[in-house]
């Protein structure tokens, strides 16, 4: 069977990192120092992308129940990211921590996106009968819920 | 089989009826992108029974005529947040597109969205049949050659036959004779068009059978002409992903 809100969390979570791989594809070329050229269509794509994740980032979170946990680190990156020619002059510090910030929001990211995919899994190969009668029975005995 | 389903959405976070109602089918496998250029990515990529896009009218169908340009084949519906005006359905019938207008209660928009998925399971270009005879005296893979250096080859050497292309989308034949092509079919596509589908194929397989000729002819062109507008035309739809 399917659970819709699992879905809906599944989608989320896909849709944000999705714009978090953008962003560090559009990161790591502005670090490259072999690649001299930022095109405006570059920038563009960066103002875009940074844009979606400023509107999204705070509403997937809460949706995920992350919030506390990634928000200041996602938040951390999209201020100190403001164009791909920003982040090319950023001191060396600041570099190394829009890399560390981006990579804990990422992480957090994807260890939900697994759990979340294995809470499917799990869900497929149960009946909705079986899927209702757990939800009651951990209800009646007031079992704690699984992390979903 | 799953069904494929390419979701044009430019804001999926907020604007997700639609999706949310996709989301419930088991059969259906979605891809969402946000714009029009991650579209013809994804369709250049992968094969898909079918695309869905998602906004105002006017933009929708403008998006919808640029993507029936490149994927001739693709069953393109839009999902419209208001009306469309009459001029614009009248655009929509010539190019193949349906409309469909989001209705305000949940249960309509869940028959509108089931009832355009259930015409892409009866669609002709999803049925991959595979199966191969080694007799055939050519065969190859697509992710090796593509069709057009295959059809190069084969019209330079005068070869009279029929090529036959397998691959995610469906199966499509073309017909050689002494070295010009002579007809070609893709689903309910045929001629020139088919050919300019066929085109764009990335991955699949092909074999080709000496000797059988095509009764119909839907080409009248010259091998050339047709392979300068096609790679011509490749090029516009990389053009519009920035490759």
């Amino acid at each position: 069977m399917r659970d819709k809100k699992l879905e809906t969390k599944l989608r989320l979570v896909a849709l944000q990192l999705d714009n978090w791989k953008k962003l560090h594809d559009l990161i790591t070329y502005g670090l490259d120092k072999a690649k001299p050229i930022v095109s405006s269509e570059q920038e563009r794509q960066f103002t875009e992308i940074r844009s979606n994740l400023l509107q999204e980032t705070e509403y997937i979170l809460r949706e995920l129940n992350i919030v506390s946990e990634v928000s200041g680190k996602a938040m951390s990156v999209l201020q100190r990211g403001v164009s791909v020619r920003g982040v090319r002059d950023l001191p060396s510090d600041e570099i190394r921590r829009l890399e560390t910030d981006w990579n804990s929001a990422f992480t957090k990211l994807g260890l939900i996106q697994g759990q979340l995919k294995a809470r499917r899994k799990q869900l497929a190969e149960q009946s909705a009968f079986d899927y209702y009668w757990s939800q009651l029975r951990d209800r009646f005995f007031q079992r704690p819920a699984t992390a979903h | 089989m799953q069904t494929r389903l390419l979701i044009l959405n430019a804001d999926p976070v907020f604007q997700d009826r639609a999706l949310a109602i996709l989301d419930e089918n088991d059969m259906l496998e979605i891809q969402i992108v946000r714009n029009l250029s991650e579209a013809v990515l994804a369709c250049l990529g992968e094969s898909f029974d079918g695309l869905i896009i998602e906004g105002d009218p006017a933009l929708s169908l403008e998006q919808a005529t640029n993507m029936r340009q490149h994927f001739p084949s693709l069953v393109i519906a839009c999902l419209l947040y208001d009306r469309p005006d009459s001029e614009s359905k009248v655009t929509a019938r010539e190019q193949n597109i349906e409309m469909l207008p989001m209705p305000g209660r949940a249960r309509h928009l869940r028959v509108k969205l089931n009832r355009f998925v259930r015409t892409l399971d009866s669609h002709p270009g999803t049925a991959a049949a595979e199966g191969i005879d080694p007799c055939h005296s050519l065969i190859g893979n697509l992710n090796q050659f593509s069709a057009a250096e295959i059809l190069q080859m084969s019209c330079l050497s005068q070869r009279s036959g029929r090529f036959t292309f397998k691959s995610g989308r469906g199966n499509s034949e073309i017909y050689l004779q002494q070295g010009s092509v002579r007809h070609a079919v893709f689903g309910s596509l045929e001629g020139e068009a088919a050919v300019a589908e066929i085109f764009r194929w990335r991955q699949g397989r092909f074999y080709f059978e000496e000797g059988i000729i095509s009764q119909d002819q839907t080409v009248n062109r010259p091998w050339a002409h047709l392979l300068i507008d096609n790679l011509q035309k490749l090029d516009e739809t990389l053009e519009l992903v920035g490759v």
